[in-house]
């Protein structure tokens, strides 16, 4: 599957007490559309987090590959120069960090992005524009005081900034008014027109998704994926929920120990 | 209610109902006292009378000598400039042995015990009780089973006549609390008496707490009572002090020493529920030292006394090791406690909880003082500071002032504080469904205590709300 | 009278300062965090006639403390006095510009009256090495006072007043700048204050806010970095007198090698204020192993209808803000140096004139570039 731009195989992960994710596999190719969908605690946002190298979680099982690298061992920091985003659920606020110098930073450490100040000031402005962001943000300190909404914009302005080659976007739909809701998916449509990158798009709304043409549809249940299929499954799942889902992990469980790298099956040795 | 008629009934109340539980005074007829003020003689007496080893009565003299070098007055803290040591009795001792059995203590300092409810604490829920009345212990005992598993619970005099833990104290005794750490410690070495001397061997977890209760009857004196624990490695504490006594007009001095050495991986809680009456001096002086792994907890409520100076202080020496502190200081009419704690982070990834709340209301005046010092080996050190002051009344004071010294890298010290009253919304919500504004306020306050008296156990967590309670009907018309 | 305080311990020509920045309510003295003592210099001035502040300043409380008011008007070769007539709307910042290199002291008072809008610049620099002739004769004398600037600024917001005060201080690296700055505020004035703490040898500076009428609001940000052996230390009181006033304190800080730091806030809620609100928040980045950070964030409480809050976090930066950061492509290091350098990029943006920009300039570690 070298063609395959992401290549998740077998991946089990889990925080120092709890497993969460057990033998996860997904491949996404260059510039695909990927709808990542399941009930609350399925680990969707694990999955997310664990592939962007979050040191919050242990890889126990399986490995990542990114672009053609195994990237299993790599810090989130070189994952991202690598070309992997993940917009945060819930941004984290950094006292004492203006957005701007935080935004100037980022784009400084990529060779491709370096640019003259007032080139970068002017491309910054003209996304800020795009989102309907006021510029006086720029001043502020990162995510500090937002509110929900301008905090997923922020999110978005970084996306479009770093042009990256996968971008996860995780519940970026979650605590949105209508409008908002209309500028982001604004902001991830022009991601895929002007970037072409690929997209995991991780919700349970599927509002969001009606601007998107989506390649793929993967379900997640209890930190197994269970289905994939393509974008019909998403009104399958709108109509019928997740029930049948969980109803045939249910039954699957019991072979649970088959599943390589399972931290299950590290528990039944 | 007219203000005139609630000011009449506040009046009242604080002087009828408020105190009467404690407010009692029995006659100091037949008992032995010194010689108010202080000197050599008075010192070498009171060494003398306990028959003391030698080191003892040089430590006594120096810690003298220390007491009288030392300037009074310092930049801070309330004044206590009505003290006057040279009209306080450092020893007053009823002439009676110190007892095993409740049927052996003298009637009157009986039925003060009773009046407390220590005999039937005793019997419900303790693993033993030890009880100081002015400046000798009256009554020790311990159950049978806990001596059996080499519990030593004992007067420190008893122990410096005991040849097996004599050598014990002498390797202890001021070591924690040096007599030159301040000028009221030096006063505590020159002239302590009674006291409790515990000792628990190492893996030895007692079920049922400890307790000792210290009763100051005598008017213009002193008590110096000097707590010794040692709780080995592994072993587990629950000790428990309680203090009260009843209201003069003459100013009374309470400087008492607790030095408390818990060992690695040992547990010991120490819980004090303080009620001396309200011309009292309370300047007390209280430290821990924490091993690795190691766990210490202060669970502390502050009702009485005139003026308080009292910071118990956490040493954390060994790496892991970790305390908690809950306390809640009660500040009313005449009243002005300066209360807080102290920490100290030495090892590497020790922990440290405070969490403190303070009443002031009539007048009174609370000072929360704290430090939290990390050095430069607490690696990953995290310590957080909770401190909430609520204000009943706009004649009370309430003063917050936590300094915090961090010198580590990998160190996290969190701190909030927060000053108010209680909202008039709360207020009305409750009267709305019912409660007068009495019950309101009552309820209010018992909650904002509640932190604190689900760490006590149960009978002493009643005891704290009926003193709440109390103080609370003392204030609302 | 300074001279009163002249110790053996200071060369000639030098005086200590005892009790500088001291916290209006003292915690333990073993803590050594109660105030500061800072060695001066002491030049004759005896005989000089010299303008100084009409006498209604002597009554506004300052920061520093009485001794350090008494050294600058000493020293100051003349005081300044500006006022701002009533209801004007002043356009250009009044500006304090002095440099540690130079010795200059300032001694400045403001009168804004009724209805007012001004904005106060202080600058201290380093300053230029030429003009640092008294430096080199003290230079071999180790008892002597190392270079020093000042600036004392008394402001007295009448009724409805707005102030703005920015204040960029950056000594040179052997030098020390002392800045006190006491403010009166009446009914319904406004004040803000923006203080960048950007190194240097020695920064000294306290500031005593008086929010004497009702409804009186202060807001103050402070934004410190202090790296090398470089000293900080701060005393900010407000007192809160007025019914239904306002402050607001905000610090945040980084703290680098050895870099010492001590930052006394005092929220006093006098009897009578009536719905006052007092809050202040400090964040503390500590980077360096060798750093001391000695915060004591105090609240005064003589009311009842009022309410106070303080909060403190100390600490390197949180594994939280490192995975989110880590995840746009920052190691610890970079994120570090990204803390770091925000102080100063803050600075910049936020700089209302140019001496207030080439303080910045002076002594910060940004591409010049970047903001040409």
């Amino acid at each position: 599957m070298a063609d395959q731009l992401l290549n998740v195989s077998a991946l089990s992960a889990g925080t120092e007490d709890k497993p969460i994710l057990h033998g996860v596999d997904l491949a996404v190719g260059a510039g695909e559309c990927h709808v990542l969908m399941g009930p609350n605690g399925a680990g969707k946002s694990t999955l997310g987090h664990v592939i962007m190298g979050d040191p919050a979680y242990a890889v126990t099982g399986g490995s990542i590959t990114f672009d053609g690298a195994d990237v299993t061992e790599l810090t989130s920091d070189k994952r991202s120069l690598a070309g992997i985003f993940l917009s945060y659920q819930a941004p984290v606020e950094v006292p004492g960090v203006p957005l701007y110098s935080f935004l100037r930073t980022i784009c400084q450490m990529r060779p491709e992005l370096k640019t003259t100040a007032r080139k970068f000031r002017q491309r910054v402005g003209e996304i800020a524009d795009q989102l309907e962001l006021d510029q006086s943000f720029l001043m502020r300190e990162l995510n500090v005081g937002f509110s929900g909404g301008e905090k997923k914009k922020i999110e978005m302005l970084q996306l479009l900034l770093l042009q990256p080659k996968l971008a996860i976007l995780d519940e970026t739909d979650s605590g949105l008014d209508v409008d908002a809701l209309g500028i982001v998916s604004r902001g991830i449509q022009a991601y895929r027109e002007q970037v072409g990158g690929a997209l995991i798009v991780i919700t349970h709304n599927t509002r969001i998704l009606e601007r998107l043409s989506v390649d793929r549809t993967h379900v997640m249940v209890h930190g197994h994926m269970v289905a994939e299929g393509d974008a019909s499954l998403i009104a399958d799942i709108d109509a019928n929920g997740f029930e049948r889902f969980e109803r045939a992990l249910g039954e699957r469980d019991e072979a649970c120990v088959d599943c390589p790298g399972c931290p299950k099956a590290g528990d039944a040795e | 209610m007219s203000d005139e008629r609630r000011e009449e009934r506040t009046r009242t109340q604080v002087a009828d109902v408020n105190r009467s539980l404690y407010d009692f005074t029995k006659s100091e007829e037949g008992y032995e006292r010194y010689d108010d003020g202080l000197t050599p003689d008075i010192v070498r007496a009171i060494s003398a009378k306990k028959d003391e080893p030698a080191w003892m009565l040089e430590m006594r003299l120096a810690a003298l000598d220390e007491y009288h070098r030392r300037p009074m007055a310092p930049n801070w803290g309330p004044s206590i400039a009505g003290l006057d040591l040279d009209h306080i009795s450092t020893y007053v001792s009823p002439r009676t042995k110190q007892a095993k059995s409740w049927d052996d203590v003298p009637e009157d300092i009986k039925d003060t015990f009773e009046r407390l409810g220590i005999p039937e604490a005793e019997r419900e829920s303790l693993a033993g009780v030890g009880a100081q009345y002015d400046s000798e212990i009256v009554y020790h005992n311990m159950r049978e089973d806990v001596a059996k598993q080499g519990v030593i619970y004992t007067t420190i005099e008893d122990a410096l006549h005991d040849p097996a833990w004599e050598p014990v104290v002498h390797e202890y005794f001021g070591t924690l609390i040096p007599p030159t750490d301040h000028k009221f410690a030096a006063l505590h070495y020159a002239v302590w008496s009674g006291g409790s001397f515990v000792y628990v061997p190492a893996g030895v977890t007692l079920d049922y707490p400890l307790q000792s209760y210290f009763r100051l009857n005598a008017a213009g004196a002193g008590q110096f009572e000097h707590t010794l624990i040692i709780v080995e490695p592994g072993a587990d504490l629950h000790f428990i002090e309680g203090c009260s006594a009843p209201k003069y007009y003459e100013a009374n001095l309470h400087a008492g020493a607790v030095e408390l050495f818990v060992k690695d991986g040992a547990r010991l809680r120490y819980s004090t529920i303080e009620n001396w009456s309200k011309n009292m001096y309370n300047l007390n002086t209280k430290r821990s030292r924490v091993g690795a792994d190691a766990k210490m907890e202060w669970v502390s409520g502050s009702f009485g006394s005139h003026v308080s100076y009292l910071y118990p202080t956490t040493i954390l020496a060994g790496d892991r090791g970790s305390c908690e502190f809950t306390g809640i200081t009660f500040a009313g009419a005449t009243q002005d406690l300066d209360t807080g704690c102290k920490v100290i982070m030495n090892g590497a990834d020790t922990t440290a909880t405070v969490d403190t709340k303070s009443i002031s209301k009539d007048g009174g005046v609370n000072t929360f003082r704290s430090s939290v010092v990390v050095g430069r080996r607490a690696d990953r050190a995290r310590c957080s500071v909770s401190c909430q002051s609520l204000m009943l009344d706009d004649i009370s004071r309430s003063d917050t002032i936590p300094a915090m010294d961090v010198r580590n890298a990998t160190a996290q010290v969190g701190h909030e504080a927060t000053i108010g009253r209680i909202s008039d919304d709360t207020i009305l919500y409750l009267m709305s469904r019912g409660c007068s504004e009495a019950e309101a306020r009552t309820l209010v306050v018992n909650g904002f205590a509640n932190p604190v008296s689900k760490e006590l156990p149960l009978e002493y967590a009643v005891e704290m709300n009926n003193l709440i309670k109390l103080e609370m009907e003392g204030a609302i018309g | 009278m300074a001279e009163k305080n002249l110790t053996a311990a200071a060369g000639a020509g030098a005086l200590a300062l005892e009790r500088v920045n001291a916290a209006p309510a003292q915690t333990w003295n073993r803590l050594r965090t109660n105030d500061v003592t800072l060695t001066v210099p002491a030049r004759g001035r005896a005989g000089d006639v010299y303008f100084s502040l009409p006498r209604l300043f002597e009554g506004v409380e300052c920061g520093m403390g009485p001794e350090v008011t008494a050294w600058v008007e000493s020293q100051a070769a003349d005081a300044r006095y500006v006022e701002v007539p009533r209801g004007e709307r002043r356009a250009e910042p009044i500006v304090v510009s002095v440099a540690s290199g130079a010795g200059e002291v300032a001694d400045t008072g403001v009168m804004v009256r009724e209805g007012a809008e001004v904005t106060i610049v202080v600058a201290a620099s380093a300053g230029e090495k030429d003009a640092e002739a008294e430096g080199d004769a003290t230079a071999a004398d180790p008892a002597a006072a190392p270079a020093t600037s000042a600036s004392l600024l008394r402001v007295i917001a009448e009724a409805g007043a707005r102030v703005t005060i920015h204040e960029y201080l950056c000594p040179g690296a052997d030098a020390q700048h002392l800045e006190s700055v006491g403010i009166r505020a009446g009914r319904d004035a406004r004040v803000e204050v923006r203080q960048y703490a950007l190194g240097g040898g020695t920064v000294a500076l306290g500031l005593a806010a008086d929010l004497a009428g009702d409804r009186a609001r202060f807001d103050l940000t402070q934004r410190y970095h202090a790296a090398g052996t470089e000293v900080l230390d701060v005393n900010e009181v407000v007192r809160m007198r007025g019914r239904n006033t306002r402050s607001e304190l905000a610090y945040s800080g980084v703290l680098e090698d050895a870099a010492k730091k001590s930052l006394r806030t005092t929220i006093d809620l006098v009897h009578g204020a009536r719905s006052a609100q007092g809050n202040e928040a400090e964040t503390v980045l500590v980077l360096g192993d060798d750093v001391t950070n000695k915060t004591l964030p105090v609240i005064l409480c003589d009311e009842d209808d009022v309410a106070g809050n303080h909060g403190a976090t100390i600490g390197s930066v949180s594994p939280e803000q490192l995975a989110f950061l880590a995840s746009r492509g920052l190691s610890r290091a970079d994120a570090e140096e990204l803390f770091s350098r925000a102080v100063f990029e803050d600075a910049l943006m936020s700089a209302p004139c140019p001496e207030a920009r080439a303080v910045v300039r002076g002594d910060s570690p940004l591409e010049s570039s970047e903001e040409a």
